[in-house]
C-alpha cells in the first residue's frame, strides 16, 4: 500500500520533470520567465477548479457542468460589469451568490430525488452552457471598460511587487515549517512512524528552495501574479477542511462507504450538498479568474474545464469511486495538466492535436488509477 | 486408509511475507465423505481452500496434491475444476438479475448455431434439481430467492460441471435455522449421491450434524483429525483453541434498572414491500438488561433495529420512548446523540471504512467531542482512539493500520469500539459474532456483560439459538413482524422458539 504511493508519487514526479524537458528542448521560451508566469497563472486557474472537484469526487460524486458553469458566472460579471456598470466588487459578489444557489440546487436535487450526479450534472454542462450564451448575448463582453483597471480585471493581471513575494516566500515556508515540526511532536507523543529528523530537513529545505526559485523566477517577469496567492488561500482552506474538519472526515467516509456513514450518525445529505456548495463558491471563483484571464467573456470561456479538473484529480491521486484524495496529489495533477496545455499552446500545436492529447492524458490518468488501486 | 483416498495433500506448507500459514500439513478425503474443517480465524482453513481450488497456483506452496492416487498440480482455478473440484464461497457470486438457469449456465451456456440454446438450458437445470430433489423454479430471479436459496442455486452450479469434491467454506453464515437444516438435509443428499464434501463452518453444531471426520487446524498445523461419531465439541474446541473453554456462553445477569426504550405498538412499513414489515410491536428494554430478538430470516428482526435507531422504514403508528420522551422521524444522527448506537451484522456493508486505518474507523461517530472551535483536535482523538484499541484488544501493529487488511474479529471490535466511542446508554447489536471465531466471540460476551454491568441496555439480534438463549435475560421472537412469543432465560427452549417464530407465518 505504502509502497503503491510512492511508485504512483514518484511516477508523477518523473512524468512531470519528463514534459518539462521535453517542452524546453522543443520551445525555448518554455523555461523562460514570462511563459513560467503566464503557466503559473493557468495552473491557478486550473489548480483552483480541480480542488473544487476534489470535495466533490471525495464523497463518490462528480461535477460535470463546472466547465460551463465558469463561463456562466464569468459572463454574469462581465456583464453587470461592462453594460449595466456596477462596481466589479459588486458584480462578482452577484455572481457568488447565484453560483451558490444553483449548486446547492443541484446538491439538493441529487440527494434527495436520488438522480445521479452525472446525470443532473450533464444536465447543468448543457444548460448553463446555454444560459452563458443568453447572458451575454453570444458577443464578446470585456471584463472591464477600456484600459481600466477594476478588481475583476485585476485577477489575473495584478502581481505583488518584489518584495511582497520574497514576504509570501517567506510566510509560506514558516508556516510550513512550523506545521511540520507541531504535526512531527504529535506524532512522536503518540509513538507513530515519523521519518527521520535528516530526511524531514530534506524535505523541507528542498521545498523551500523550489518556493524560493519560483519566486525569484516570477519576479524576473513582473513578479508573483495575484491569482496565485489565491490558489494559494484556497489550497489552504481546502487542506483544512478536508483534513481537520468533522466535515472533511465526513467526506471520506461517505465516499468509502456510504451506508457506513449514515448509520454512524453523518448527516449524508447535508455533507454532499454543502460540497456542491463549496464546489459553486470555487466554481464562480475560477469563472472570474479564467474571463479575466481571457480578458472577457467569449461563448468558448470553460470549455472542457471540467475535463481538466477531473483528470488532474484523478493524476494527483484521487479515486473516481470516492473517499482517496489529497490536495497535495490534486495540485500536482493540475500542474501536469497545465504545463501539458500551456507547453501545447506555445508550440501551436493545432487544436484537433489539442484535444487527442487531453483524451490521452485523462485517459491514461484513470487507468493508472485504477491498475494502482488494485 | 490412505489407500483409497479420493483426495490427498501431503506435507502442504505454505508461505507468505513473515507468516507460515499452512506448516506441512496432510489432509485426506474419502469418497462419499463430509469432512469438516474446524479452527478459529487464522487457523489456515481459507489457505487451504485456496490450494484445493487453485487460487494460489502450485509452485507457491510446498507438498503435493494426489486426485485418487494420481499427482495433480493446479495453476488456476480452472484446473481445479476440471477435476472435480468447486468451491461454496460464503460469499455469493450470483448475477441478482437473472434467473437460476442462467445463473447456473452462466459461462456454460449450450448453443446450438452459436446461439444459445435456452430450451436446454432450463431443462437441463429442471433435471439438476429435480436430481437432487429441490424445490427451486428454473426461471425465478436471483434477486427474488432468499440468501438459503440463493446458496442452493451456487451449490447447483457447481454440480452442473460435474464437480465430484464440493468445498463448503462457511455456507450457513447467512442462513436461519430453518434454511440451515435445509442445507444441511441437501449436503447429506449429496453424500448419498457420492459427492464428497468439505465443509468449514464456525458453528460446530452443524458440524457435528453432518459430518463423518472432522480436522482442526491451529495456527497453520494440522491438530488432529477425529471421527465425529467418537469424539465431542468440547474436545474439538480444546484442539480448536488450544486450552479448554468452560462456558460458551458467560452471561452474568445484572439487576435490570429504569425502562430506557419502549416501545409501544409499533406499526412500520416500507414501500418496496407489500406487507408491513412490522405489526403491533410492544416492549420495553431496562438498563443491566440484554433483550434477545430472535426469529426467522426475513422476520423484520434487523427491520425492527434500524427503524428504532432511525435508519429504515415509515411508520404507520405506535410510539417510541427513550428516555421517557418520544423518539420518531430521527435520523441516525440524531439516535446516536440520544445515547443509542447501532452495531451492525454486515460490518463491510454497514460498519467500516475498509480503505482508511483503523482511527479514523473508530472516532468516526464521535468527531463532535473532539471538536475545538471548528477543528479536529488531533490530540484529543488519538489518545480516545488509543483508549478503544487498548481496550477492546485490537490485535494490530497500530492506530494507522488499514482496517481492511484485519481479520474478521479485529474488524468486529473496530466497529464495536466505533459504537462504544459514542457512550451510547442503549446498544444494539445485530448478529454481533457472526463469522468470528470461539475466542473472539467469547471477548464479544465478555464485552455485553461489561456494558449492562455498566447500567447500559442491550438489545441482542441472533440468529444462533443457543447464542440468543445463552446471552439473553428475556426474549422476544419475531414472526412475519409480529411478536409470537417472549420468553425468559428460564422457561426458553429451542422448540418453543422456533414455534413461536413460525407462529404468524403466512
Amino acid at each position: 500500500m505504502q509502497n503503491k504511493i510512492s511508485i504512483r508519487n514518484f511516477s508523477l514526479l518523473i512524468a512531470l520533470i519528463l514534459i518539462w524537458l521535453s517542452f524546453a528542448l522543443m520551445s525555448d521560451t518554455f523555461l523562460s520567465a514570462r511563459n513560467l508566469s503566464l503557466l503559473s497563472i493557468e495552473l491557478a486557474v486550473t489548480a483552483t477548479l480541480a480542488l473544487g472537484m476534489l470535495l466533490v469526487l471525495l464523497p463518490r460524486q462528480i461535477d460535470l457542468s463546472v466547465g460551463s458553469g465558469v463561463g456562466l458566472i464569468g459572463g454574469i460579471g462581465s456583464v453587470l460589469v461592462f453594460h449595466y456598470h456596477w462596481p466589479a466588487i459588486a458584480a462578482m459578489a452577484a455572481g457568488v451568490v447565484v453560483a451558490l444557489i444553483i449548486w446547492s440546487l443541484m446538491g439538493t436535487l441529487i440527494v434527495r430525488q436520488k438522480v445521479p450526479a452525472f446525470i443532473i450534472t450533464l444536465g447543468g454542462l448543457l444548460s448553463f452552457k446555454g444560459l452563458f450564451w443568453l447572458v451575454i448575448q453570444n458577443s464578446t463582453v470585456p471584463v472591464t471598460h477600456g484600459t481600466e483597471i477594476n478588481l475583476y480585471s485585476a485577477l489575473t493581471t495584478y502581481y505583488l511587487p518584489a518584495w511582497g513575494g520574497y514576504a509570501l516566500a517567506a510566510l509560506i515556508v514558516g508556516a510550513l515549517v512550523l506545521s511540520h515540526l507541531k504535526s512531527r511532536r504529535q506524532r512522536l507523543k503518540h509513538n507513530f512512524q515519523v521519518d527521520d529528523g535528516e530526511m524531514t530537513f530534506l524535505k523541507l529545505f528542498v521545498a523551500a528552495q523550489i518556493i524560493l526559485l519560483f519566486v525569484i523566477v516570477l519576479n524576473q517577469f513582473r513578479g508573483v501574479p495575484l491569482s496565485v496567492v489565491i490558489l494559494g488561500v484556497v489550497a489552504f482552506v481546502v487542506h483544512v477542511i478536508t483534513q481537520h474538519t468533522p466535515f472533511g472526515r465526513h467526506l471520506y467516509a461517505i465516499g468509502g462507504n456510504e451506508e457506513a456513514a449514515l448509520l454512524s450518525g453523518i448527516p449524508v445529505q447535508r455533507v454532499i450538498i454543502t460540497a456542491f456548495a463549496l464546489m459553486g463558491g470555487i466554481v464562480a471563483l475560477t469563472g472570474y479568474m479564467q474571463t479575466a484571464y481571457a480578458g472577457a467573456s467569449t461563448t468558448t470561456v470553460g470549455d472542457l474545464m471540467e475535463l481538466d479538473a477531473i483528470a488532474a484529480c484523478v493524476i494527483g491521486g484521487t479515486s473516481l469511486n470516492g473517499g482517496r484524495g489529497k490536495v497535495v496529489g490534486v495540485l500536482f495533477g493540475a500542474l501536469i495538466m497545465a504545463s501539458l496545455l500551456n507547453g501545447m499552446t506555445l508550440m501551436a500545436v493545432a487544436p484537433e492535436f489539442k484535444y487527442v492529447a487531453r483524451g490521452v492524458v485523462l485517459v491514461l490518468a484513470v487507468w493508472m488509477d485504477v491498475a494502482l488501486s488494485k | 486408509m490412505t489407500d483409497t483416498a479420493q483426495l490427498q495433500l501431503k506435507n502442504v506448507t505454505k508461505r507468505f511475507p513473515g507468516v507460515i500459514a499452512l506448516n506441512n500439513v496432510s489432509f485426506d478425503l474419502q469418497a462419499g465423505e463430509i469432512h469438516s474443517i474446524c479452527g478459529e480465524n487464522g487457523a489456515g482453513k481459507s489457505t487451504l481452500i485456496k490450494i484445493l481450488s487453485g487460487i494460489h497456483a502450485q509452485g507457491s506452496y510446498e507438498g503435493e496434491i494426489f486426485i485418487d492416487g494420481k499427482v495433480h498440480a493446479f495453476a488456476t482455478t480452472a484446473d481445479a475444476e476440471s477435476a472435480g473440484i468447486s468451491v461454496i464461497y460464503q460469499e455469493l457470486a450470483l448475477v441478482q438479475e437473472m434467473t437460476v438457469a442462467e445463473n447456473i449456465f452462466l459461462g456454460a451456456e449450450p448453443t446450438r448455431f452459436g446461439r444459445i440454446d435456452w430450451n436446454q438450458v432450463y431443462s437441463d437445470t429442471r433435471k439438476l434439481l429435480d436430481q437432487y430433489n429441490l424445490k427451486l423454479d428454473p426461471t425465478a430471479l436471483i434477486v427474488d430467492l432468499g440468501v438459503g436459496e440463493q446458496q442452493l442455486v451456487e451449490i447447483v452450479k457447481a454440480l452442473s460441471k460435474n464437480s465430484r469434491i464440493l468445498l463448503l467454506d462457511e455456507p450457513t453464515a447467512a442462513l436461519t435455522e430453518v434454511e440451515v437444516e435445509i442445507l444441511l438435509d441437501i449436503v447429506r443428499g449429496l453424500r448419498k449421491s457420492g459427492i464428497t464434501c468439505v465443509y468449514i463452518s464456525h458453528k460446530l453444531d452443524e458440524v457435528f450434524a453432518i459430518s463423518d471426520r472432522i480436522t482442526v487446524l491451529r495456527d497453520g498445523e494440522s491438530i488432529a483429525t477425529l471421527r465425529a461419531s467418537e469424539t465431542d465439541k468440547n474436545e474439538v474446541i480444546r484442539h480448536m483453541v488450544g486450552r479448554e473453554i468452560t462456558d460458551l456462553f458467560p452471561r452474568r445477569v445484572s439487576t435490570p434498572g429504569e425502562v430506557k426504550l419502549s416501545v409501544n405498538n409499533l406499526n412500520v412499513s416500507d414501500r418496496n414491500r407489500p406487507h408491513p414489515v412490522l405489526t403491533d410491536v410492544s416492549f420495553e428494554l431496562r438498563g443491566g438488561e440484554v433483550l434477545g430478538i430472535g426469529g426467522l430470516m426475513g422476520a423484520g428482526r434487523t427491520e425492527l433495529l434500524m427503524h428504532l435507531f432511525g435508519a429504515y422504514g415509515e411508520r404507520e403508528s405506535g410510539e417510541v420512548l427513550l428516555d421517557g420522551k418520544p423518539l420518531s422521524a430521527h435520523s441516525p444522527g440524531t439516535a446516536i446523540e440520544r445515547g443509542m448506537i447501532l452495531i451492525s451484522e454486515d460490518r463491510k456493508r454497514y460498519g467500516l471504512f475498509l480503505e482508511q486505518h483503523i482511527g479514523f474507523n473508530l472516532s468516526i461517530a464521535s468527531l463532535k467531542t473532539f471538536k475545538k472551535q471548528l477543528l479536529i483536535d488531533r490530540n484529543s482523538e488519538i489518545r480516545e482512539n488509543q483508549t478503544f484499541f487498548d481496550l477492546l484488544g485490537i490485535r494490530a501493529p497500530g492506530l494507522e493500520t488499514v482496517v481492511g487488511s484485519l481479520s474478521g474479529g479485529n474488524q468486529q471490535k473496530a466497529v464495536i469500539g466505533k459504537g462504544l466511542m459514542t457512550e451510547p446508554s442503549v446498544v444494539f447489536l445485530d448478529e454481533p459474532t457472526r463469522g468470528i471465531d470461539v475466542g473472539a466471540k467469547l471477548e464479544v460476551y465478555e464485552m455485553i456483560n461489561k456494558l449492562t454491568s455498566e447500567g447500559k441496555a442491550v438489545l441482542l439480534v441472533s440468529s444462533e439459538l443457543p447464542e440468543l438463549m445463552g446471552m439473553s435475560d428475556r426474549m422476544i421472537i419475531l414472526s412475519e413482524g409480529q411478536i409470537g412469543g417472549v420468553f425468559t432465560r428460564e422457561d426458553a427452549s429451542q422448540e418453543a422458539i422456533l414455534a413461536a417464530a413460525m407462529k404468524h407465518h403466512r
